[in-house]
């Protein structure tokens, strides 16, 4: 590769102190042959990625952000000056932040299957001319992983400085350093888990059923701006009640009523603030994410089992030479505390060098995107520990 | 030098000792980390410390320490039997609800046990509790009784007996005086104000 190909960093406009400023997506197109855990092969691929801060001499200072299901490459900046909705970790990302782009090149990438520029489900299969559907091969976190180490030999980095993520961003931090262990110097995987209980698994497969029941989900043939949107929506807001908590949904809402809704109304439109929020939550769902990509990655998060992939935790983890810092949160009922120490808990049972710690919050499974000074020092200080 | 650090020298410099070069380490209450970082630099020690404050394991995590948090007793029984050349309690036994039931899994996740506490039989705390009538307070416990530390003081005579009784072996000891410096050898239970020993089942 030439120099040419590494990105250009500088933003169109000037940044705000601490903040990434203006960003844009890129693309990166594999013409190499890819083939998947389940052997299928596709003759190519694109990812869609997103950089931030400058990538040293050396070419070692990159840090690696990987999103959750429902995420994408957009995890900091904003993509024009009247943008009111910053990337999803912004507070986390940025100069001067826990994560600080003024030390590091930061990289986030859209996974493969995914449907926010990557190729995925509702990519048009070159063959047909028609979006691939279930014909998709099925995607693993392994095959994300592998994926995104092509785009970090394309960008022509020595190795990867850390690696972070949360949920299944936090699965694809683990495979990493098992799959390339001389790639990765630091892993910081939160609220995750090295398999999912059969609790997360059912709430998958709730909202898998939730689209294939949709009529309009037609076995996975469905237009581009058609598909099963109420079996989606229906997903996403089953899904989003296990990112919250009891105690938080509770301070949000309460037994608020919509100003809207008659007193003591005995009908079924929307009464309670609850309510309306997740109907919101599942309508903006539909307008950004595909079906069947929901199907595909849900699949891979259910899948994921490193023991049972490498017969134990502590032989998945045997040929990891990075360090480990993983974090856990006391109200995440999804991938609770007790996951995440077991991650470390094997590491250690291993020789390997990780810490745990665990941050109390109320605010259930997406208490990793929460603004949190405490988790912003924590952060700060395994990243800047040479 | 404050007078505390000079004291915290002398007996990390002494648990040191005891720690072979390049030995897997476990210390029980680590704090912020301060013994698992000169165990790091000193002995080249793979040392892992535990501790139930999220801001302590982070201030360990700044240092480059390796750090769990949690519940020490839980953290113990998730390793094999002797997975540590060494675990170390380090002015932590006192503070523990259940010191025997830790003592007896340290002993068998690790090969042998460091113990450091304050000598609750030394004469200036004997004196105190006799002439004053009140909870001894010394360097480390700077603390009124109700703000709970320590909540077992135990000393000298108390620990060895309890040892006896547990068939739990005396390998090496170490008493040193008032000013936790030099070491004492006449009876210790009541002239020493520091104890430290090391232990095997």
């Amino acid at each position: 590769m030439n120099e040419a190909e590494i990105p250009a960093l500088t933003p169109a406009a000037p940044a705000a102190p601490g903040e990434v400023g203006l960003v844009e997506p890129r693309d990166f197109v594999c013409s190499e042959p890819f083939t998947f855990e389940s052997g299928q092969v596709l003759p190519g691929f694109t990812l869609r990625y997103e950089t931030y801060g400058r990538l040293n001499a050396a070419r070692d200072n990159a840090v690696l952000i990987c999103h959750a299901l429902s995420g994408d490459h957009h995890c900091a900046g904003i993509y024009s000056p009247d943008d009111r909705k910053p990337g999803w970790w912004n507070n986390l990302i940025g100069p001067g932040k826990a994560v600080d782009t003024s030390k590091f090149f930061v990289l986030c990438i859209n996974c493969l299957g995914g449907c926010q520029g990557s190729t995925g489900p509702s990519s048009i299969d070159p063959r047909t001319g028609r979006p691939f559907g279930v014909t998709f091969p099925f995607v693993t976190i392994r095959d994300m992983v592998r994926a995104q180490k092509l785009l970090c030999d394309h960008l022509g980095l020595a190795s990867l400085y850390a690696i972070t993520g949360g949920s299944m961003g936090g699965m694809q931090v683990l495979q990493w350093p098992i799959e390339f262990p001389g790639f990765v110097k630091k892993i910081l995987p939160m609220a995750t888990t090295a398999r999912e209980s059969a609790q997360a698994i059912a709430f998958n497969e709730v909202g898998r059923q939730a689209i294939m029941q949709d009529p309009a989900w037609n076995h996975g043939d469905y237009p581009r701006d058609g598909g099963p949107r109420v079996g989606l929506a229906i997903a996403r807001m089953m899904a989003h009640i296990t990112y919250l908590s009891d105690a938080s949904m509770d301070r949000k809402f309460g037994r608020r009523k919509k100003e809207t809704a008659a007193a003591g109304a005995y009908n079924f439109d929307v009464q309670f603030e609850v309510e309306s929020y997740l109907r919101h939550q599942g309508e903006s769902f539909i307008n950004r994410f595909d079906a069947n990509s929901y199907l595909y990655i849900t699949r891979a998060l259910d899948h994921f089992d490193l023991a049972a992939a490498h017969g134990s935790l502590e032989q998945a983890f045997a040929p990891i030479e990075a360090e480990t810092l993983c974090v856990g949160f006391t109200s995440d009922w999804l991938f609770p505390p007790e996951q995440n120490r077991e991650v470390v808990l094997a590491l250690l049972r291993a020789g390997k060098r990780a810490s745990y710690a665990e941050l109390t919050t109320d605010l259930g499974h997406d208490s990793f995107l929460l603004e949190s000074p405490q988790l912003y020092g924590l952060v700060r200080g395994f990243l800047e520990k040479a | 030098m404050t007078r505390p650090v000079i004291k915290r020298t002398v007996d990390m410099q002494i648990i040191a000792d005891w720690v072979e070069p390049r030995s897997r380490v476990l210390d029980l209450g680590c704090g912020r980390g301060v013994l698992l970082d000169f165990l790091a630099q000193s002995k080249d020690a793979f040392a892992v410390g535990v501790d139930l404050d999220f801001e302590k394991i982070a201030a360990c995590v700044h240092l480059g320490a390796i750090a769990y948090q949690g519940d020490m007793l839980d953290f113990m029984r998730a390793f094999p039997e002797k997975h540590f050349d060494r675990v170390i309690c380090s002015r932590t036994l006192e503070e523990l609800p259940n010191p025997a039931a830790v003592i007896a899994e340290a002993l068998r996740v690790g090969r042998a046990l460091t113990v450091g506490f304050v000598n609750h039989g030394f004469w200036k705390n004997r004196l105190t509790t006799l002439l004053r009538g009140r909870k001894p307070r010394n360097a480390v416990y700077t603390t009124e009784w109700f703000e709970s530390r320590p909540s077992n003081p135990a000393s000298i005579t108390d620990f060895e007996h309890f040892c006896a009784i547990k068939k739990i072996r005396i390998t090496r000891r170490v008493h040193l005086s008032g000013d936790w410096k030099t070491s004492c050898h006449f009876r210790p239970n009541f002239l020493a104000g520091y104890a430290l020993y090391d232990l095997t089942q």
